[in-house]
């Protein structure tokens, strides 16, 4: 830490929300984004050439970048044929040519349109190869925009990266062994990246708007996710407070992972079970070593938010039978779950007034039964390979529930009349996250083979408090007394008709809500990987 | 023009590894080269034509090469597909 020098005065910030516990020291390393729009300067009559000559060059310059990396890695040998490839050529030089488009616009075009081939292929291992088609575009359109890359890769030193937003793309690449903490201007506590780092326990802040003007790249930041607080370029008392804060969580973490190979029993001898909440298959490989009895919440909205078209039955099932056989004990799939904050990049949503109100989760389903269909399908083909529970979001009435299970009842006929094997127990069980639903648990309680409460919704939806609002943020309290006591019901009424009753929101991984929650008689605990540990011990206490 | 059928014996199929280095001899011949798969027309010299017709094992494909030096590539190729690409 003694070459971590700072020219500038110490700046103290508040986040509001934790995205991931966890204290850290590191110099700052700033993530700038990159714009890879097409710039759409126009060619001027004869200088169709100069594009052309301009495409040659950066294709040599990347097929250089490839061969480089090919040595460590034989994948860019492949991306080497393919930058070099005869139809990319043709493509890029016909718009040019005959099209008026500059290079940057014809590179663009010709890339999506020979990703968009590969993206609607049957055959899995092809469908991937559109990614690669569209690396190596973004690696042509990077050497003709000038744009110099931050490579996240490349980070060999401890940091903690302070960017406007952080994606799926940029998070894959980065070495968790470095990456000390992660601040992000935005972002809520629900975004990807917060889902992320609590995977790979690194403490991370989000919605900490301003930031990026307040510091530069290797500024020493002392960040104590728990707390939300962030100094920069901190004075010498300030750096050793943190310094000692760092060794007792270091401690406290590594006290916290001898509970692992114990069983989450209470004192009172009741067994509960401890699952996590995923959003993609690799979530659940990362997790594996932390003796889970399951994944509470498999959230499918990401198949469906990453992709650039409705996924298919087979994509779907693919990707569920693999969850399936990575966590043979419990997978509960949730149904797609978009709408309110999340939309899809290849179908447009009307505007709402109020989207959290609106056309969202089963309701969407419900109405497209085309789309719900194909979801089913492949949960129901997948569940022949392991113990999968299907679980719909955002219910308000009995009616839907029915509706919802009879749509379960008409795919597994379809099934059985194709000769598909899947298993005819599945469970169907229902989010907890409606007032209504709270109101109506009883009656829920007869149709429904489980209870998943879901804390997030519930809270903002009982308070009348937007979750994503940063001046009513503090208002925000899974804790409130009407929260505790839709939950207590939700349990109560769960139980009478002998129902397992889970808990899969932010509340569920928060230590300090579960003697409450236990005393509740709360069933099953679904939270992000990262807190795993940390709720067990509190549960065995 | 000169033609030939042949069964592709790959296991996977033209994946990747296979389909580039059936591209890059193609590449190499002065006719024009083309697979076709029933009614579809597929250009041997792109790797992402050809890894894009998604030609699995066990495929008869129809090879055809066209240009002066035709019969001389047609076995060339043929002899390289026959040969399992590498694999």
């Amino acid at each position: 830490m003694a070459d971590m020098v700072d020219m500038v005065d110490m700046v103290e910030m508040k986040a509001v929300k934790t995205a991931s516990r966890g204290i850290a020291i590191a110099p700052a390393y700033i993530y700038r984004e990159i714009d890879l729009t097409p710039d759409n300067y126009p060619v001027a009559e004869g200088a169709a050439l100069q594009e052309e000559a301009q495409f040659q060059e950066v294709k040599q310059a990347v097929l250089a970048e490839l061969e480089q990396l090919s040595q460590d890695n034989p994948i860019f040998a492949a991306h080497m044929a393919i930058a070099d490839d005869y139809t990319l050529q043709e493509g890029v030089i016909g718009r040019i040519k005959s099209g008026k488009k500059n290079v940057q616009q014809a590179i663009f075009e010709t890339v999506e349109e020979v990703a968009e081939i590969f993206g609607q292929m049957e055959d899995e291992y092809m469908r991937e190869r559109k990614a690669d088609v569209l690396d190596i575009g973004k690696r042509l359109l990077i050497k003709c925009k000038k744009i110099s890359v931050q490579d996240l890769a490349a980070i060999s030193e401890p940091v903690i990266i302070v960017a406007r937003d952080l994606f799926p793309s940029d998070t894959v690449k980065m070495n968790p062994e470095f990456v000390k903490g992660i601040i992000t201007e935005e972002g809520g506590v629900t975004s990807h990246v917060s889902i992320m780092a609590k995977n790979y326990g690194i403490p991370a802040l989000t919605g900490v708007s301003g930031i990026l003007s307040k510091l530069e790249d290797g500024n020493t930041i002392c960040m104590d996710a728990g707390s939300g607080d962030i100094v920069i370029a901190p004075k010498q008392g300030v750096l050793e407070g943190y310094q000692k804060r760092l060794q007792a969580d270091l401690k406290e973490q590594e006290e916290i992972k001898k509970y692992r190979s114990m069983e989450a029993v209470t004192p009172a001898g009741k067994r509960i079970s401890l699952c996590i909440n995923v959003g993609n298959t690799e979530e659940i490989k990362l997790a594996l070593d932390k003796n889970i009895d399951g994944v509470g919440l498999f959230r499918t909205e990401f198949l469906y938010m990453e992709n650039t078209h409705f996924p298919t039955e087979e994509e779907q099932f693919a990707v569920y039978k693999e969850a399936a056989s990575l966590c043979p004990k419990e997978v509960t799939i949730r149904t797609l779950d978009i709408g309110g904050d999340k939309s899809l990049p290849y179908y447009e949503f009307e505007p709402e007034e109020n989207p959290f109100l609106g056309w969202r989760a089963i309701r969407i389903s419900l109405d497209m039964p085309d789309l719900f269909r194909t979801q089913l399908r492949a949960i129901l083909r997948a569940s022949a390979f392991g113990h999968i529970r299907i679980m719909f979001p955002m219910m308000i009435s009995v009616e839907e529930l029915q509706k919802a299970k009879e749509m379960v009842e008409k795919c597994k006929e379809e099934l059985r009349q194709e000769g598909i094997a899947f298993d005819d127990g599945v469970e169907t069980g229902m989010m907890m996250e409606t007032p209504a639903s709270v109101l109506l648990a009883e009656e829920f309680a007869k149709e429904a083979d489980f209870f998943s409460i879901g804390t997030n919704d519930l809270t903002q939806y009982i308070l009348a408090v937007d979750r994503g609002n940063k001046k009513i943020a503090s208002r925000y309290d899974s804790f409130h007394p009407a929260v505790i006591k839709a939950v207590a019901s939700i349990i109560e009424a769960g139980h009478k008709h002998n129902r397992k009753v889970g808990m899969c929101g932010e509340l569920a991984g928060d230590v300090h809500a579960v003697p409450k929650l236990l005393a509740l008689g709360l069933d099953e605990f679904s939270m992000s990987a990262g807190n795993v540990d940390y709720v067990r011990k509190a549960i065995i206490g | 023009m000169v033609s030939e059928k042949i069964v592709i014996k790959n296991e996977s199929g033209l994946h990747a590894r296979p389909a580039g280095i059936l591209a890059q001899a193609a590449m190499k011949c002065n006719s024009d080269v083309w697979i076709m798969l029933g009614e579809k027309k597929v250009q041997v010299k792109s790797i992402l034509n050809l890894m894009a017709a998604g030609i699995k094992c066990g495929t008869e494909i129809e090879l055809q090469c066209e240009g002066e030096s035709e019969a001389e590539d047609l076995q060339t190729l043929k002899d390289l597909i026959e040969s399992g690409l590498g694999e």
